[in-house]
């Protein structure tokens, strides 16, 4: 602790956590030269709490993305669902699924790229629950899944980007509105528009999944 | 799904919409090689079809990557592969499909067509919307909670399942001035249902109508004429109570409370009454209980405990001449009749109304005979009331009676057994 990481500018610093998540946080904290720090009062137990929070919000929004999913392909028809189903993997603008390395970066990185992907999902979201009113106007659960998985992916979103202010790590500066979307909606071909959802929801599974994980790497009692 | 012979020409409603669409390409990004994207196109897209009807559809590849042909391509329709001898090579980058006497879509959101790769993977995909115009809607009724708003449901037409999603819209307007209104809350009483929730007029009549519209046509309802004030409805009527008539064992008494919405309007209104056996589904149902806040139930069995509802008719309402529409029945109030070691009759009905099946003639011949009294012989403090409590006092000189037998029988036994006379 305490040397300089290849890699970091100065006033960067990476989190490691060679035996304790709670031992690395306290390095954390000294490095970033809260004033706090030297208080009596210490800041840890409340980025612990929050961190155990975002936890608990991601693993939650984990379940509800794959109940999405399933709900969604349900409304599609076959083939869509069907074991062995392998649609194109459409590239999606703004938004991949998290790459291979993922897991290797360190976790504010990774918590980062959570936070960007979180923040890419809400309009894709809402392009897919608009489309979907159109082809299935009955389907009101479903319509109400894909509204709250938007909300919901927002909320993780700004949690994340609270636990990477809060552990000093850089976030993204504000990205533009991609309004082209919305105006484009009514004239995708209906196959490709089913596609697409399938690979929004998919994406959404993914991240929330991903972010879990991730911070579960900081959560007290999370893996060395 | 479709039958396995080629047809005749195929009857595609529309042509296809453009392909590449914009949102794939602000959505998806651009393509890349090795992505997946659309390396075919079908034709047509999205069509819509009568059931019965026919489709020749066509799957050709982009020469993405160069040299692609059509060779090893195949369809499937729902996840289903469909009979090789369906499909023919138009040339080396088409292969044909035809579809004949299609089944209603599947889905709403549309039957999945797709054309594949030899090795299974996903060139292209339509979706497919087979079904039927909407019908007529027709049996329209509507009704007036309190006169402050408007409900109606309807039947969807005679065939009902058109296999598309159909769109109803419940139109209304004055009868005579006034544009077309639409009504926006659906699905509140039924999945054919729309509610207006206000500004709706009293004494001047609507004409109300419904029409249906899908991808293959439009149909729309006769017109139904109506004033508010003939189709009002209120609410149960609150704060029933049932309770013993002393102790009188085959009667119970069952009060209640005006209509609160409209309480100011009912003087006309009809209330009915039912009730049944606690452990028995049959209701018995007391009508015309006219415009009274009680009543009481006679011919009860002793003993046993009744559920009692009460709903009203907001009859007569500013004038109007129509039935008028029964509320929902109040919550259930139970109350037992005392017991009784003699057995009891089996019916019942509301007093001073009706009266009991099996005495009924009984006690409209004694309602007859009071009024005669009160008239000509001055007896004016007689009433169903006193009768009653002589009824009471007869059960009990009855009781007492056999109590008494019971002891002079044993009394007489006993002298039987005495010494002989």
């Amino acid at each position: 602790m305490g040397q300089n990481l290849p890699g970091l500018k100065g006033g960067e610093f990476r989190v490691e956590l060679p035996g304790s998540g709670r031992a690395s946080l306290e390095e954390v904290v000294k490095k970033q030269g809260d004033p706090q720090a030297d208080s009596s009062i210490s800041p840890l137990p409340h980025l612990e709490s929050k961190i155990q929070q975002t936890h608990s919000l991601a693993r939650l929004l984990t379940k509800y993305a794959e109940q999405l999913l399933q709900e969604y392909v349900q409304h599609q028809g076959d083939p869509f669902g069907l074991p062995g189903f392998s649609p194109p993997r459409l590239p999606v603008a703004d938004l991949s699924a998290p790459a291979p390395g993922h897991a290797g970066l360190p976790v504010p990185e990774r918590l980062r790229l959570d936070e960007a992907a979180l923040a890419a999902l809400p309009p894709l979201l809402d392009v897919v629950r608009r489309r979907q009113a159109e082809l299935n106007p009955r389907a009101l659960r479903l319509l109400r899944r894909l509204e709250d998985a938007a909300r919901q992916a927002r909320a993780l979103g700004a949690a994340v980007e609270a636990v990477l202010a809060a552990l000093g790590a850089e976030t993204r500066g504000p990205r533009p509105e991609p309004a082209a979307i919305a105006a484009a909606t009514v004239t995708a071909g209906v196959f490709p528009a089913k596609v697409l959802g399938l690979r929004v929801c998919g994406l959404y599974r993914e991240w929330v999944s991903r972010t879990e994980a991730d911070l579960g790497q900081l959560a007290p009692g999370g893996p060395a | 799904m479709p039958a396995g012979r080629p047809g005749p020409a195929a009857q595609s409603a529309r042509r296809p919409p453009p392909l590449l669409p914009l949102l794939l390409l602000c959505v998806l990004g651009a393509p890349q090689a090795g992505s997946g994207a659309d390396t075919a196109v079908i034709s047509p897209q999205d069509p819509t079809l009568l059931i019965g009807s026919s489709l020749q559809a066509t799957c050709s590849v982009h020469g993405d990557p160069p040299g692609a042909t059509a060779e090893g391509l195949y369809w499937t329709l729902n996840g289903h592969r469909l009979p090789p001898e369906l499909s023919r090579m138009l040339n080396a980058s088409t292969l044909a499909l035809a579809l004949a006497n299609l089944n209603g879509s599947r889905q709403q959101s549309g039957d999945n067509l797709v054309c594949h790769a030899r090795d299974g993977s996903i060139l292209a995909g339509s979706c497919l919307y087979v079904g039927l115009p909407p019908e007529k809607p027709f049996n329209i009724s509507c009704w007036s909670k309190n006169m402050k708003d408007l409900t109606c449901r309807w039947t969807p037409g005679a065939r009902g399942e058109t296999f598309l999603h159909t769109n109803y819209s419940l139109k209304y307007k004055l009868r005579w001035y006034g544009q077309d209104n639409t009504c926006e809350e659906y699905h509140t009483v039924g999945p054919h249902s729309c509610h207006i929730p206000k500004d709706l007029a009293l004494f001047t009549p609507y004409e109300i109508w419904v029409e249906a519209t899908n991808r293959l046509g439009s149909a729309r309802s006769d017109v139904l004429t109506l004033d508010i004030l003939d189709v009002v409805t209120t609410d149960p009527p609150p704060e029933v109570h049932v309770s013993r008539v002393g102790g009188l064992e085959d009667q119970l008494s069952v009060r209640w409370v005006s209509p609160p919405a409209l309480k100011d309007f009912l003087f006309q209104a009809k209330y009915q009454i039912r009730y049944r056996v606690e452990d028995s589904v049959d209701w018995k149902v007391v009508d015309d209980v006219s415009n009274q806040t009680s009543c009481r139930l006679a011919g009860l069995k002793p003993g046993t405990v009744y559920f009692v509802q009460v709903r009203c008719n907001p009859f007569g309402i500013y004038g109007s001449k129509k039935a008028g529409i029964w509320s929902e029945w109040s919550h259930p109030t139970a109350a037992s009749t005392p017991r009784s070691e003699r057995p009891g009759p089996g019916g019942g009905a509301c007093e001073p109304r009706g009266g009991e099946p099996s005495s009924g003639p009984v006690r409209r011949e004694l309602k007859q005979f009071l009024g005669w009294l009160k008239k000509h012989a001055y007896c004016s403090n007689l009433s169903f009331r006193l009768y009653d409590q002589w009824r009471a006092w007869m059960q009990k000189s009855h009781k007492t009676r056999n109590q008494d037998e019971g002891i002079l029988s044993s009394g007489r036994r006993g002298a039987a057994r005495g010494p002989a006379r």
